[in-house]
């Protein structure tokens, strides 16, 4: 059950990868022709992915504090027996960073709510980065974790 | 519009309040892995490690809630939207300042 909570987990965060990716190219770095797939990734409607990103980010949020209790008994101590400080010392900022992006949803939310205010234009790109980062190094950071070791 | 006052104060808060609730674990609750129960805010260990997280996240949802509902009164002409993102920021960036020690054993 573990098991298949955690490949979920991973889906999840690979579908918001891929989400914020997008809108963070898009209002970043935008094209305005989509010709090959460089431009064409950089060319989407940004705020449409809006909804779809809070969401995942919640629903990625909960499936990893579902299995969190199974990390903290069999992962994170065979991490502080084998003195991995710099592997445990990253899921501790992945954590703390998740829950700072989770309390930044409204905020997100907001600023990306359509009519589109020109005046929140740098707000978009900050917010945006911000969950990028996060959504990023949460996600290689768990990969490697789970690379060192599983939770079954 | 209320929500361009409400956000930016919320996101500020929650990220202040989580640093401050993780630094003198000040959780709402705390759940106990190995025997599987939950205890209302900061619990000592029950036969294995206890779990703070969860507990933390509840404290700065609810401080950041009580702070943005207080300061409303203040953001009649509008708060300022750069605190929602700038505060965040300098929060995960303070967070790689106080867990620096596990990089530099």
């Amino acid at each position: 059950m573990v098991t298949t909570l955690l490949i979920l987990h991973g889906l999840c965060a690979v579908a918001l990868l891929g989400a914020i990716t997008h809108q963070t190219f898009a209002v970043w770095w935008p094209s305005r022709k989509a010709g090959g797939m460089p431009s064409a990734f950089r060319a989407v409607h940004a705020a449409r992915f809006t909804n779809g990103i809070i969401l995942l980010f919640i629903v990625t949020f909960i499936l990893g504090g579902v299995i969190y209790p199974p990390y903290r008994l069999a992962v994170r101590t065979y991490l502080e027996t084998a003195r991995m400080w710099s592997v445990n010392g990253s899921f501790e900022l992945k954590e703390q960073f998740a829950a700072i992006g989770l309390g930044m949803l409204p905020f997100y939310w907001h600023v990306w709510r359509q009519p589109l205010d020109e005046a929140l234009r740098g707000a978009r790109r900050a917010t945006c980065a911000i969950l990028f980062f996060a959504v990023w190094f949460g996600f290689l950071t768990g990969h490697v974790v789970n690379n060192v070791r599983g939770i079954f | 519009m209320l929500a361009a006052r409400l956000t930016p104060v919320f996101a500020a808060a929650f990220a202040i309040v989580y640093v401050i609730a993780e630094q003198f674990n000040i959780a709402l609750v705390t759940y106990h892995p190995r025997i599987r129960e939950w205890g209302w805010l900061t619990e000592a260990p029950r036969n294995g490690p206890g779990m703070y997280w969860f507990g933390w996240v509840g404290t700065a949802f609810i401080g950041a809630l009580l702070i943005a509902l207080l300061s409303l009164p203040l953001t009649r002409k509008g708060a300022p939207q750069w605190i929602g993102w700038a505060v965040p920021l300098a929060t995960m960036a303070a967070f790689v300042y106080l867990l620096r020690a596990f990089f530099f054993r």
